[in-house]
C-alpha cells in the first residue's frame, strides 16, 4: 500500500536551529496518525512544511505516491494536504458556503458569475460530512467557535471527490478551545471520517491522542524519536519519550531551592470565573515558588492572568500581607504588589520601541519623576544597577529594546518588577522563546527572586521546568484544582503523577 | 486639510517641471532679472497675471521666473528670499503676497539686498511705498467694496429694480470675500428696500458647491429668486448650471466678478448679466514695467506723488450691451506710460 | 443585529423627517430630484472607493483623477482649445484612462508595497498636477451640447446623470454580489493572510479593485465635465471629502470587510440631503459645518456598534 503523505529524511534548518533532523514519517489511506512533543519539539515547523509554507532544505516528501514540492497552503491543498489551522482561519464576513469554496468559485462561475444557488447545495454536502446542520448562506460570524472549526473541517472534506488521490487532513491541536461536549463530537467525526480520509492529528494532549489515533509520532527536538501503534502505546512511555533525559537536578539550580519557607504574604480565597476556574484557594510564602500544572484550558492561563489584573474574578478574594488587592485592573494588581511576565512578551510584556531604561521604570514613574518630570539621570543609574545585577547584555541603558535577545528582553522585564518592589511574580512561560543558554540565566534570576523573599507563582513552558523550580505545585484539571503536590529539593515528584491530576 | 495643502505642494512640483526649464536663471547672469510670485498657476486670473509678466520679459528681452506660493507663506517667502540672494539683489519682483503680513517681510528683505518689488492686492494698511525708496516700487490694487458695488447695481438693474437675490460668498476668512460681500450690501442697501437678500452662503469660490447651494435654493425660495449674485465667476457658473439643469438659465440675471472666459460667454449667450474684468494682463505687465524703470534707472519713483505708488487698477464692468466693444477692445498697452489705467490712489 | 445593519437607513430617514418638519418644501418631487441630480456624481465616486475601503485600502486619488478624466472629457467633445468632436466616445474614453491611473494606484500600492494612503495620494496630485499644468490654469470648455445632454437632458423629467449613477450602483451591486472579484474584496478586507492562503490571488485582486475604483472615478468625471460644461484642474476639489465620509457615514467600516455598495449608496444621500437641507433650513453657515461634523460622529458611531456586534467572541 502506497503511502499518502510521506517524508523520507526530512530537514529544515533555521539560522542556529536545526528544526527538523532527519524526519522520516508516513500516513496510509484511512489512517489517523497522532503526532505529538513538546512545545519546540517541531511539531508547528514539521505543519508548515506538509501545508507548503516551508519549503524542505533537505530529504523528500511524497503525496500519493508521487514526489512532490509544495509551494504555499493552496498548491498543498489543490493536492490534498488540507489543515485545520488551530488559529482559525473561517473569515466572519463571509457566509459558511463562501467560506469552503474560498478561492476555487471557478467551479460555480456561470458567465462569469458565481451561482450561488449551486455553490450553496456544494456546501450543504460538505456539512453533512461533518453533521453541521446550518444554512449554507450563514454569515460565519454568527457561528461559535465549535462550528467554525466544523466549517473548516467540510472545507478541507470538500477535496474529497474533486482532486484526484487521497485526502489528508490536518488537525492542529484542535481540542485546545473546545468544550468537552465538543470534543467528543469532534472525536466521533474523526473516527467517521477514516472511511474517506486520513487524518494527522496534533496534541499535546496524550489521552486524546490516545483516544483517537491509530499509530502515534513523539517529536523531540527535531527528531521522531518513537514510534508505535497505539494498541501497544503507554501515557508513561511516549511521555518518556516526549520529555526524553531524567532531571537534571543541576539545571533546574535545585541547590538553591529555600527548604524553609517564609511568612504567608499572600492568601487566595474561593477564586472563581465563570467557565475558566473555581474555587481555588491556596496561601504563598515568601520566597515559596509556586508551579501551576495543566493542560492547555484547565484555567492555569486564565487564573494568572486574574491575578495579574487583566481579568477580574466572579468572586473570591485575594490578600496580600494581609490587605485586599483590588483585582480586575492592573494598575490595581501592580499597586498590590504583583508583578506579571506574560507569554507573549513581545506585545504584553515590553515596549518594543522604548529603550532598556525606559522599559525598566515603566511600571514605577513615580520613583523617577519629579513634579512630572523625568530624572533621566537617576532612571539611567537604576537601570545600569539592575544590568549589572542581572547581566543583561545590551550595549547601553539607551539602545532599543528590540534589538536585544530574547533572553535579555525577559531580564528587562524582570527588572521592571523588581523596580516596582513587587511582593509576588507571575510568571506565565518565562523562557517561552529564549534559548538554552538564556534559559538557565532565567533560572538562576528566578532562584535570586526567591532568595530576596519575593513569591513567585510559575507556569512552565514544559512540566518538567515546573517540576524543577517549584517548592509546591497545584495541579488544575477543569477548571479546579485537583492535586496540591509537594516538590521538595531532592524528593521532586514524578511527572506521570501530575498528568494523572491534569487528564 | 492636510490632503489640501499637500495637493497644493503636488501641484507645485508639477509647474517647477514645466516652467523650471523655460526660465533658468543663474549667478552669473548680468541681467537684471523679472520674477512674478503668486498663489497658484491653476485659476486663470493668476495664470493671466504671470503671462502678462512674461510678455513683458519678453518684450524687454530679460530673464523671467515664477514663483508659485500654492497658499503658504512660508514657501512663498522662502523662495523669494532664493532668488534675491541667486541673483544678489539685481531682481525685480512683481508680488501677489499670500497673506498681507508677508508683504513687509518682502519689502525689507528686498530693500536689504537692493532688489525692487510691487505688490498686489494684500499688503498691511501701514505699510507704504514711500517708506521704503526706492526699493518698494508701488502697491496695486482694486477696489473691491466700488467693483462690487458696480455689479450689484448692473444685477440689480436687469431685474428690473426690485425682488430677491441669493448671494454666493467667497471663502468667509478672505479679504476680498469680506469686500466684495460689503459691496453688495451696501448696493441693496441703497435700492432703499425694493431688493432683498434672501440668503447668503459661502460656497468657498468652489463651483461645485455653488452648484448644490443654488439647487437648495431653487427648492427654498423657488420663484421668489430673481437674481444671483456670486463673489466670483467660477460660482457664478455653478449657479448658473444649477439653473440649466432646470432649464430655466437665462430666465434669471446671475452676476459674478473676475472676467473668466465661462463668464464670458454666458454674457454673450444672454445667461449671465455681468461679470467685473480685471487686466491681471496689464497688472503683471505693468508691475514688472514699472519696477524694471525704476530698478534700471529710467524712473526717479521717490520723486514721484504718492498717488504712483498706492493706485487701484481699472476693473470693468462686462455686460450684454459691451461685451462686444469688450472683446474688440486693443489688449495691448503702452508699457512706458505707467499710470494710464489708474483709478486713483487707494483710500484705506 | 440585523436592527443595527439599518442604522444609515435610520440616520437617513429621520435626518429627512427633521428637515421636512423645518422646511416642508424638501418633500416636493422637484427638491427630490435636485437631491438625486446632486446625489449623482458622488454616487459614482463612492462605488468605486466602496470595493477599496472593505478591502481595507483607501483611495486618496479621487479628486485627482476626477479633474484629469474631466479634462480629458473635454478634450476630446467639441471645445475651445482641441479640434476633437468624439461626442459619446468620450465616456468610455475617460471610464478607461481612469482605469489605468488606478491600475497604477494599484501597481504602485502593491508592487512597491507603498501603503494605499501614500501610493493614491502620490498618484493623486500627479493627476491634479498634470491637469493644472497641461492648461496653465484656464478651464477647457465644452461646446457641444448634445454630449451636455448625458448629464443635463431628462427623461421622465429626471435628469440623465441620475440614471447613469443608477446604472453604477447596479453593475457595483452585481460585481459585489455576484463576481470572485466581490467576494475576494471581502475576504481580503476581513483577513489576508487566509485569503491568501486558500488560494485568493491577493496582489492581482488589489489591483484590479484600485483599476474598478478608476473606472467610476473616470466616469465621475466625464460626468462633471458635463455638468458643468468645462474640464480643469479645481473642478472636483470637494470631491475626496464627501465621497469618504459618505461610504464611513454609510456603514462600511475603514479596517475593511464590513459594509456594501447599498451602504454607501445610503450614505451619499445622508451627506447630499444634508448639505441640501441645510440651506433650506436655513442653518447660519457658520453653524453649517459643525452640524456636519457631528453627524458624521453620530452615524459612524452607530456603525461601529454593528462592527463590534458582528465579531464574534
Amino acid at each position: 500500500m502506497t503511502a499518502v503523505l510521506e517524508l523520507r529524511g526530512a530537514s529544515k534548518v533555521f539560522p542556529g536551529v536545526r528544526a527538523l533532523d532527519d524526519v522520516s514519517l508516513r500516513v496510509d489511506r484511512n489512517e489517523v496518525v497522532g503526532l505529538i512533543g513538546e512545545n519546540g519539539a517541531g511539531k508547528s515547523t514539521l505543519l508548515k512544511v506538509l501545508t507548503g509554507i516551508y519549503r524542505l532544505d533537505g530529504g523528500e516528501l511524497f503525496v500519493n505516491g508521487e514526489e512532490t514540492v509544495l509551494r504555499n497552503p493552496r498548491d498543498a491543498f489543490d493536492k490534498g494536504v488540507a489543515m485545520v489551522f488551530q488559529e482559525q482561519s473561517v473569515i466572519p464576513t463571509l457566509s459558511v458556503a463562501e467560506n469552503i469554496f474560498l478561492g476555487r468559485e471557478r467551479e460555480f462561475l456561470k458567465a462569469g458569475f458565481i451561482d450561488k444557488r449551486a455553490m450553496n447545495r456544494a456546501a450543504r454536502i460538505e456539512l453533512d460530512k461533518v453533521h453541521l446542520a446550518i444554512d449554507p448562506a450563514t454569515k460565519c460570524s454568527a457561528l461559535g467557535f465549535a462550528a467554525r472549526q466544523m466549517v473548516e473541517i467540510a472545507k478541507a472534506l470538500s477535496l474529497d471527490g474533486r482532486i484526484e488521490g487521497d485526502t489528508v487532513i490536518l488537525l492542529d491541536e484542535p481540542t485546545s478551545v473546545l468544550e468537552r461536549r465538543e470534543v467528543e463530537l469532534l472525536f466521533e467525526i474523526v473516527r467517521e471520517l477514516k472511511s474517506r480520509a486520513s487524518i494527522v492529528f496534533i496534541s499535546h494532549r496524550l489521552d486524546e491522542v490516545l483516544d483517537v489515533s491509530d499509530r502515534i509520532y513523539v517529536m523531540r527536538d527535531g527528531k521522531v524519536v518513537h514510534e508505535a501503534p497505539t494498541a501497544t502505546a503507554t501515557m508513561h512511555d511516549l511521555h518518556e519519550h516526549m520529555v526524553g533525559r531524567q532531571l537534571d537536578h543541576q539545571y533546574y539550580r535545585e541547590g538553591r531551592q529555600r527548604t524553609e519557607p517564609g511568612p504567608v504574604v499572600m492568601r487566595v480565597r474561593d477564586l472563581s470565573l465563570k467557565g475558566r476556574y473555581r474555587d481555588i484557594s491556596f496561601d504563598l510564602a515568601e520566597g515559596e515558588i509556586l508551579g501551576l500544572a495543566g493542560v492547555v484550558g484547565s484555567g492555569r492561563e486564565a487564573l494568572a492572568r486574574t491575578l495579574a489584573g487583566l481579568s477580574p474574578p466572579d468572586k473570591g478574594t485575594v490578600e496580600i500581607s494581609g490587605r485586599r488587592a483590588q483585582l480586575g485592573k492592573p494598575r490595581g494588581a501592580v499597586r498590590a504588589g504583583f508583578g506579571f511576565i506574560p507569554s507573549e512578551r513581545k506585545t504584553e510584556g515590553m515596549v518594543a520601541g522604548l529603550t532598556v531604561a525606559e522599559n525598566m521604570t515603566l511600571a514605577a514613574p513615580g520613583q523617577f519623576d519629579s513634579y512630572g518630570f523625568i530624572r533621566f539621570k537617576a532612571e539611567r543609574a537604576e537601570a545600569r544597577r539592575w544590568i549589572d545585577r542581572l547581566r543583561i547584555r545590551t550595549p547601553s541603558t539607551d539602545t532599543p529594546m528590540q534589538s536585544l535577545s530574547g533572553g535579555n528582553q525577559q531580564k528587562v522585564v524582570l527588572a521592571k518588577w523588581r523596580i516596582v518592589g513587587s511582593r509576588v511574580a507571575i510568571l506565565d512561560h518565562p523562557t517561552r522563546g529564549i534559548d538554552v543558554g538564556a534559559k538557565e540565566d532565567v533560572y538562576e534570576l528566578i532562584r535570586d527572586m526567591a532568595q530576596e523573599g519575593i513569591a513567585v507563582i510559575l507556569l512552565g513552558d514544559t512540566l518538567e521546568e515546573v517540576i524543577g523550580l517549584s517548592s509546591r505545585i497545584l495541579v488544575l484539571r477543569d477548571g479546579a484544582i485537583s492535586a496540591r503536590v509537594e516538590a521538595p529539593a531532592g524528593g521532586k515528584p514524578d511527572q506521570i503523577a501530575l498528568i494523572e491530576n491534569m487528564v | 486639510m492636510s490632503a489640501i495643502i499637500a495637493q497644493r505642494a503636488a501641484i507645485a512640483a508639477a509647474l517647477t517641471l514645466t516652467i523650471g526649464f523655460a526660465a533658468p536663471a543663474s549667478a552669473q547672469d548680468k541681467d537684471l532679472t523679472l520674477a512674478i510670485s503668486m498663489r497658484s498657476l491653476s485659476n486663470p486670473y493668476h495664470a493671466t497675471f504671470a503671462e502678462g509678466g512674461r510678455k513683458f520679459a519678453e518684450a524687454a528681452g530679460l530673464p523671467f521666473e515664477i514663483l508659485v506660493t500654492e497658499g503658504n507663506s512660508e514657501k512663498g517667502l522662502a523662495d523669494i528670499r532664493a532668488l534675491i540672494s541667486r541673483t544678489g539683489g539685481n531682481v525685480c519682483i512683481n508680488v501677489d503676497p499670500n497673506d498681507s503680513p508677508d508683504a513687509r517681510t518682502i519689502v525689507e528683505e528686498a530693500e536689504a539686498a537692493g532688489a525692487h518689488v510691487v505688490t498686489q492686492w494684500n499688503k498691511p494698511e501701514d505699510l507704504h511705498p514711500w517708506d521704503h525708496n526706492p526699493a518698494y516700487v508701488a502697491h496695486m490694487s482694486f477696489s473691491g467694496i466700488g467693483t462690487s458695488k458696480e455689479i450689484t447695481n448692473v444685477l440689480i438693474e436687469a431685474m428690473g429694480g426690485e425682488g430677491g437675490i441669493v448671494a454666493l460668498g467667497g471663502i468667509l476668512s478672505n479679504v476680498p470675500a469680506i469686500e466684495r460681500k460689503q459691496g453688495m450690501e451696501q448696493a441693496v442697501a441703497e435700492a432703499g428696500g425694493a431688493v432683498e437678500i434672501l440668503d447668503f452662503q459661502p460656497a468657498d469660490w468652489n463651483e461645485t458647491k455653488a452648484f448644490e447651494i443654488m439647487q437648495a435654493w431653487l427648492t427654498r425660495y423657488g420663484d421668489d429668486i430673481k437674481g444671483v449674485w456670486a463673489a466670483n465667476d467660477s460660482m457664478a457658473v455653478g449657479a448658473l448650471e444649477a439653473l440649466r439643469q432646470e432649464g430655466r438659465a437665462g430666465e434669471v440675471p446671475v452676476v459674478g466678478i473676475d472676467g473668466t472666459d465661462a463668464a464670458m460667454s454666458a454674457i454673450e449667450a444672454g445667461e449671465m448679466a455681468g461679470t467685473v474684468a480685471w487686466d491681471p494682463m496689464w497688472t503683471g505687465g505693468m508691475g514688472l514695467s514699472l519696477c524694471e524703470a525704476v530698478a534700471t534707472g529710467k524712473l526717479d519713483i521717490a520723486a514721484e506723488p504718492e498717488e504712483h505708488r498706492e493706485f487701484y487698477g481699472t476693473g470693468i464692468v462686462v455686460t450684454p450691451g459691451n461685451i462686444a466693444d469688450f472683446k474688440n477692445r486693443d489688449p495691448s498697452f503702452d508699457y512706458n506710460d505707467y499710470w494710464a489705467k489708474s483709478t486713483g490712489q487707494i483710500q484705506y | 443585529m440585523k436592527l443595527r445593519a439599518f442604522a444609515p437607513i435610520a440616520v437617513l430617514v429621520l435626518l429627512c423627517l427633521m428637515i421636512a418638519v423645518f422646511s416642508p418644501n424638501f418633500l416636493s418631487v422637484s427638491n427630490a430630484i435636485r437631491i438625486l441630480n446632486a446625489a449623482a456624481i458622488p454616487m459614482v465616486l463612492v462605488m468605486g472607493a466602496t470595493f477599496v475601503i472593505l478591502m481595507g485600502s483607501i483611495d486618496l486619488s479621487v479628486e485627482g483623477v476626477v479633474s484629469l478624466t474631466a479634462v480629458v472629457t473635454a478634450s476630446l467633445v467639441q471645445n475651445n482649445l482641441t479640434s476633437a468632436d468624439l461626442g459619446y466616445w468620450a465616456v468610455p474614453i475617460a471610464m478607461l484612462a481612469g482605469g489605468a491611473i488606478g491600475a497604477v494606484n494599484g501597481a504602485t500600492h502593491v508592487l512597491m508595497r507603498i501603503p494605499s494612503f501614500m501610493a493614491t495620494l502620490g498618484i493623486g496630485f500627479v493627476c491634479l498636477g498634470i491637469s493644472t499644468a497641461a492648461l496653465g490654469g484656464f478651464p477647457v470648455r465644452i461646446a457641444d451640447r448634445e454630449f451636455r445632454n448625458i448629464t443635463l437632458g431628462r427623461t421622465f423629467d429626471i435628469p440623465h446623470g441620475v440614471y447613469i449613477a443608477l446604472a453604477a450602483v447596479i453593475v457595483a451591486y452585481i460585481i459585489q454580489q455576484r463576481t470572485r472579484l466581490g467576494r475576494w474584496v471581502y475576504a481580503i478586507g476581513t483577513d489576508e493572510t487566509t485569503a491568501r492562503q486558500s488560494g485568493v490571488p491577493v496582489e492581482r485582486t488589489r489591483i484590479l479593485v484600485f483599476a474598478l475604483a478608476g473606472i467610476f472615478s473616470g466616469l465621475a468625471g466625464a460626468l462633471a465635465a458635463a455638468q458643468l460644461g468645462q474640464g480643469h484642474g479645481l473642478i472636483a476639489s470637494g470631491r475626496l471629502f464627501t465621497t469618504v465620509t459618505a461610504v464611513v457615514v454609510g456603514g462600511t467600516a475603514l479596517s475593511g470587510g464590513v459594509g456594501s455598495v447599498l451602504n454607501s449608496v445610503v450614505g451619499v444621500l445622508i451627506v447630499v440631503v444634508l448639505t441640501n437641507g441645510m440651506v433650506l433650513m436655513g442653518v447660519p453657515p457658520f453653524v453649517q459645518q459643525g452640524v456636519q461634523g457631528l453627524l458624521i460622529i453620530v452615524a459612524v458611531s452607530l456603525a461601529l456598534d454593528r462592527r463590534l456586534l458582528s465579531v464574534v467572541k
